[in-house]
């Protein structure tokens, strides 16, 4: 099950993954980022992030939102931590008016590699997944299907509210407003046409609301079943133990070396 | 005014081709009423009218000047455009304001301003209403703002996208005044309709649109006489207009009151011959 096809996903091993077990993977991947003492393993994550991308065929979005991220926010944090953390001892550059520090610096790097990852195995799961399967997985383990309309209904409200703010935009243009020209002028000008934006989104979700109850949703003692069915493989299985063990072995080797018992052979820095 | 449409191309960026060589002239002050099934390109050929949308390929000359030569603000001087849910074009706090939005963007003079809001109002029924929040008006007063706030800015064309919709038999009249007045004032008014008494009512002028083509345009007698095209686009002709044609009148009628006066004369002249 792909979704309807204006939103159709290209078959990819990602795919087919049950959206549990690709959560699951998010989850592992980012806090063993975080345990791991320094930023390489982060950094091995992203390039694995970036291989599984090609094969769902997302390589070139997935590329574009990673360095769109991670470029200035890497920028950011190297020049904030690098120059300003009381941690600093070693000075790697002198820039004149600060001197960065090497210890800051891999802190930064470990931030960032952290988020990286946290934002691709994010992205690709939500490029990967069609929503109504991922909530059928959701209510599948439990989630009240209350609490899975919500997850769909905002996903929705996006697009919906994007497409507004399409035609809100062209009306005004055609009642004379310009909102090219420099920043200021195009915040100034597009303020205003917030309001509509938000006041008929807010009535939109009252009528949505009736209609909901007209079609029975909110009947009290009745287990809702699902359209969408959504099957555990013997290969999620395997996924997911793989992966939980990966993070359980990270954990413990983290544990063990910030305790002295097992050293790293080379370990950059990056402890908060 | 005169717009002219060459060879009109349109594809959506999901490779949706809404518009396939359209060819149309608009010119002078007769209403023209554009109709054809939903999906037919009814709005994207209107929205390309003051530029909202750009051209695949093809273009639309307003007075000679290719529309993709400036920003639709600018064109918004020419050529007003009333949307089809008055939601996405209100946002200020007051019917007033409304009004007064449009003809600022256009550098209009306060006094000037003041002029048009007097004799707006009154045309669109809402002068008691000026001081109201349009979220407060009803939903037919509310079209009704959106329809002032873009006569407002005095442009010498209108593209009415479905004004009908929603409207009672009130609501309609006050449309059809709307649209002679307009008329009157020597401006040219375009409109999408799917109410077809309304548009044979209102508008000597029709263009028939069917899967992105124009199938007819011209008078509303010739177009609602050709009935095997308005068949294959799924349009029918008002119930008056059937009648007449079931009953072999061969002139098309559009009122009642034309419909009547086909068959008094008819009768006349079979007393005359009797």
């Amino acid at each position: 099950m792909s979704g309807p096809a204006s939103v159709a996903i290209p078959d990819s091993p990602l795919a087919r993954m049950h959206p549990i077990a690709k959560i699951v993977g998010i989850c592992s991947l980012g806090l063993s980022t975080i345990a791991w003492p320094d930023f390489t393993l982060g950094l091995f994550f992203i390039l694995v992030l970036f291989l599984t991308a090609a094969t769902a065929h997302e390589l070139r979005p997935f590329a574009k939102i990673m360095l769109g991220f991670g470029i200035p926010v890497t920028i950011m944090l190297l020049f904030i931590q690098g120059c300003y953390s009381p941690k600093n001892t070693k000075t790697i550059l002198d820039l004149g008016f600060a001197k960065m520090g090497l210890e800051g610096s891999l802190y930064a790097a470990k931030i960032v590699v952290t988020l990286m990852v946290f934002l691709g195995s994010f992205y690709l799961t939500t490029k990967t997944t069609y929503m109504g399967r991922l909530v059928a997985a959701l209510s599948q383990v439990g989630v009240p299907s209350k609490v899975g309309y919500l997850i769909l209904a905002s996903l929705n409200v996006v697009p919906q509210m994007q497409r507004r703010i399409t035609v809100i935009e062209q009306s005004q243009h055609s009642r004379g407003l310009e909102t090219g020209g420099n920043i200021i002028s195009r915040a100034r000008a597009f303020i205003p046409l917030l309001g509509p934006v938000v006041l008929s989104s807010l009535t939109d979700s009252q009528e949505r609301g009736m209609t909901l109850e007209t079609r029975g949703f909110g009947i009290k003692g009745i287990r809702q079943t699902s359209y969408i069915e959504v099957q555990w493989r013997r290969a999620d299985t395997l996924f997911t133990a793989c992966i939980t063990l990966l993070f359980l072995l990270v954990l413990a080797g983290s544990i063990l070396s910030g305790m002295g018992i097992v050293p790293l052979g080379i370990q950059w820095g990056g402890r908060a | 005014m005169k717009i002219v449409v060459e060879h009109l191309k349109h594809a959506y960026p999901n490779g949706y081709c809404a518009l396939q060589d359209v060819n149309l002239t608009f010119e002078g002050n007769q209403p023209v009423a554009l109709i054809g099934q939903n999906g037919a390109g009814k709005t994207t050929l209107a929205k390309h009218l003051n530029g909202i949308l750009k051209p695949t390929s093809g273009r639309v000359l307003i007075d000679g000047v290719d529309v993709a030569t400036a920003q639709t603000a600018q064109w918004a001087r020419k050529v007003g455009y009333i949307f089809q849910n008055p939601d996405d074009q209100l946002f200020l706090d007051s019917v007033r304001k409304e009004f007064e939005f449009g003809p600022h963007q256009l550098g209009v003079s306060q006094e000037e301003i003041e002029h048009r809001i007097a004799k707006i109002a009154e045309l669109v029924g809402l002068e008691k209403k000026l001081d109201s929040h349009p979220f407060d008006l009803s939903p037919t007063e509310k079209k009704f703002c959106a329809i002032g706030s873009v006569l407002m800015m005095n442009t010498g064309a209108l593209v009415f996208d479905e004004p009908t919709c929603g409207q009672d038999k009130l609501g309609d009249d006050r449309l059809a005044t709307i649209i002679s007045r307009l008329k009157d004032q020597g401006k040219l008014c375009i409109t999408i309709s799917h109410d077809m008494k309304f548009v044979a009512r209102n508008f000597p002028r029709v263009v028939l649109m069917r899967k992105g083509q124009v199938l007819l345009a011209g008078s509303r007698e010739e177009v609602f006489s050709r009935q095997e095209i308005l068949q294959k686009a799924y349009v029918t002709p008002p119930p008056i207009t059937r009648v007449a044609q079931e009953v072999g009148i061969a002139k098309p009628v559009f009122t009642v009151a034309a419909f009547t006066e086909v068959i008094r004369q008819a009768g006349q002249k079979g007393k005359e011959r009797g």
